[in-house]
């Protein structure tokens, strides 16, 4: 049994050309593991290496150092592209095909047999709402539906692993909504695993398990989302509307904002056995006048946190 | 094997769905049929100037069928169509193999339609039957199009759009001017192949008999050739990064 579906150790991938003497650094010795059955979203800036990252991953380039696996085999397996599917962050298909030919060709790369090949395309396309364009050139799609078409040929061999770049831009507030869907079902029903990249913050924190951080090709965090908000699962937020209340807790407190008339929000940084006590012992007193809640920070503040104190260290 | 006819039926459909391929194949058949009206400049040789323009036309548009390789690949791969392709269970080598016999088979179709056209058109004009060297030679022709495909995948995968084609016409140029180049062993015969082995147009035109060990011997010389190109080709390629 695979524990981890994705592995690298010091992955590294300077561009350097004949050209350009200096090699330039896209990615700095990237250690990371995913573990099996988690939807994991990688995300950085442009620039990060998230997309040689992938590329990586799949094959289509070579590392300069370090090691990945991908499914337990080394990442140019060939035979273990079978069990992956796979969106790029501009798909591109042969424009002079249909939806259905283009399908076929990557069914019959994947092994599809014969007669499955055909009822898959048509479920996939269902899957996708694409199925009144399926006999529509390529060449004559809007840049939604070959996202549509894309995610279709990534998901037509039920793969164990999907790993998709950027797979919601294109998409409309339907398309994002019903696409997340597809990759929670995925999950749910195939326990397949989705490795995937996006700007979209908000998605990412909707969907994903595990996150990893990356900037100008460090990594600078991963793990657990709910872990990595909740600053390691020490952190508390109280809402509280009761003045005397608020007398007794403001003491403790890192950071009080008013919320509404009569109504504020107390944030600890530690949970602290003896505030921990006297919230308990305050929630007992006012009910639900003072509510605990989790003090996760919002993924797009956490994002740029990171983000923002990388660069500063690197300036210094 | 399976997973290069699915490149090479991609491959096929393409150039065959092209309007321009159909225009080409009407306009050398034009060209051979006004060839008939040649009596008073050719004193009466305006047959065997037909069968002539019917082949040297065929061989050109060969090339330019082999050459549509040489857009498509760079393309292919620029516009992440290929990366699309190489993230499937298929090997680079498979690839390019499906590449080049994608070209071969629409090459083959167009080919024998501009053969069969012009067969007709040379029956019907002359009143004869068309003789078995004719057929030969058009065979021949169409045979040479898997180490013209082999040569246009090399370029293609090697150079950019802009460089390719470029380079592409001008080799199959030279490996049909064998004797312009046969001071040179190097390029004549060695690196590039030798495309005067299927040229039969001289046996055609005045039905001098082709031996049909020969056909085999530049057949298999053929396929060797491009064998040998293409495994050289997956060579650099599998060495390539993949944007």
């Amino acid at each position: 049994m695979e524990e981890f579906i994705i592995q690298t150790e010091e992955l590294t991938k300077d561009y350097s050309s004949w050209l350009r003497k200096t090699p330039r650094p896209a990615l700095d010795r990237l250690t990371i593991s995913i573990p099996k059955n988690c939807i994991f979203g990688f995300l950085g800036p442009n620039g990060a290496g998230k997309t040689t990252t992938i590329k990586i991953l799949m094959g289509l380039i070579r590392p300069t150092g370090g090691k990945a696996t991908v499914l337990g085999k080394p990442y140019d397996d060939v035979e273990s592209k079978n069990r992956i599917g796979f969106l790029p962050d501009s798909p591109a298909f042969t424009p002079t095909l249909s939806a259905t030919e283009f399908l076929d060709v990557c069914a019959r790369l994947l092994k599809i047999p014969g007669e499955r090949r055909k009822k898959r395309i048509e479920e996939v396309l269902e899957i996708v709402r694409m199925t009144q364009h399926a006999k529509s050139k390529i060449g004559t799609f809007s840049r939604g539906m070959l996202q549509r078409i894309g995610i279709a040929q990534a998901i037509l061999n039920d793969p164990e692993l999907l790993i998709l770049d950027e797979p919601l831009l294109g998409l409309d507030p339907y398309g994002r909504q019903e696409f997340k869907e597809i990759i929670l079902g995925q999950k749910r029903d195939f326990h397949a695993s989705v490795f995937f990249s996006s700007h979209i913050l908000s998605d990412v924190e909707e969907i994903c398990d595990c996150i990893s951080i990356l900037n100008k090709g460090r990594l600078l965090c991963s793990g657990p989302l709910q872990a990595l908000l909740s600053g390691g699962g020490n952190g508390v937020t109280v809402d509280v509307r009761s003045e005397d209340a608020l007398r007794e807790l403001v003491v403790f407190a890192k950071q009080t904002n008013r919320v509404a008339d009569g109504e504020w929000e107390l944030l600890f940084e530690q949970k602290d056995p003896a505030v921990e006590v006297k919230i308990n012992e305050l929630v007992g007193r006012f009910g639900d006048r003072v509510q605990i809640r989790n003090a996760n920070e919002e993924l797009e503040s956490f994002f740029f946190k990171k983000i923002e104190q990388d660069n500063a260290a690197k300036m210094n | 094997m399976g997973e290069i006819i699915a490149i090479a039926s991609g491959t096929w459909k393409n150039i065959l769905r092209m309007k321009v391929v159909y225009f080409l194949i009407v306009c050398v058949w034009i060209l051979v049929g006004i060839a008939s009206m040649y009596e008073i400049l050719t004193i009466g040789y305006h047959k065997p100037l037909m069968m002539d323009v019917s082949l040297v036309l065929n061989a050109i548009a060969a090339s330019l069928t082999v050459l549509s390789v040489t857009f498509e690949i760079p393309r292919e791969l620029r516009q992440g169509v290929a990366a699309t392709l190489l993230t499937k269970s298929l090997g680079r080598t498979q690839y390019l193999a499906g590449k080049a016999v994608g070209i071969c088979v629409a090459g083959a179709v167009i080919c024998t339609l501009i053969a069969a056209g012009s067969f007709v058109i040379y029956s019907q004009t002359f009143a004869v039957t068309i003789a078995g060297t004719m057929l030969k030679a058009q065979l021949m022709l169409i045979i040479s199009i898997i180490p013209m495909s082999a040569m246009a995948v090399f370029f293609a995968t090697i150079f950019p759009e802009v460089v390719a084609p470029v380079l592409t016409i001008l080799a199959i140029w030279f490996s049909y001017s064998t004797g312009i180049l046969s001071h040179i062993p190097v390029l004549y015969g060695g690196i590039l192949p030798n495309l005067d082995f299927f040229n039969f147009r001289s046996h055609a035109v005045y039905l001098h008999p082709i031996p049909g060990f020969y056909m085999i011997l530049a057949t298999l010389w053929g396929i060797a050739y491009a064998l040998f190109l293409l495994m050289f080709t997956s060579f650099f390629f599998k060495a390539k990064d993949i944007k």
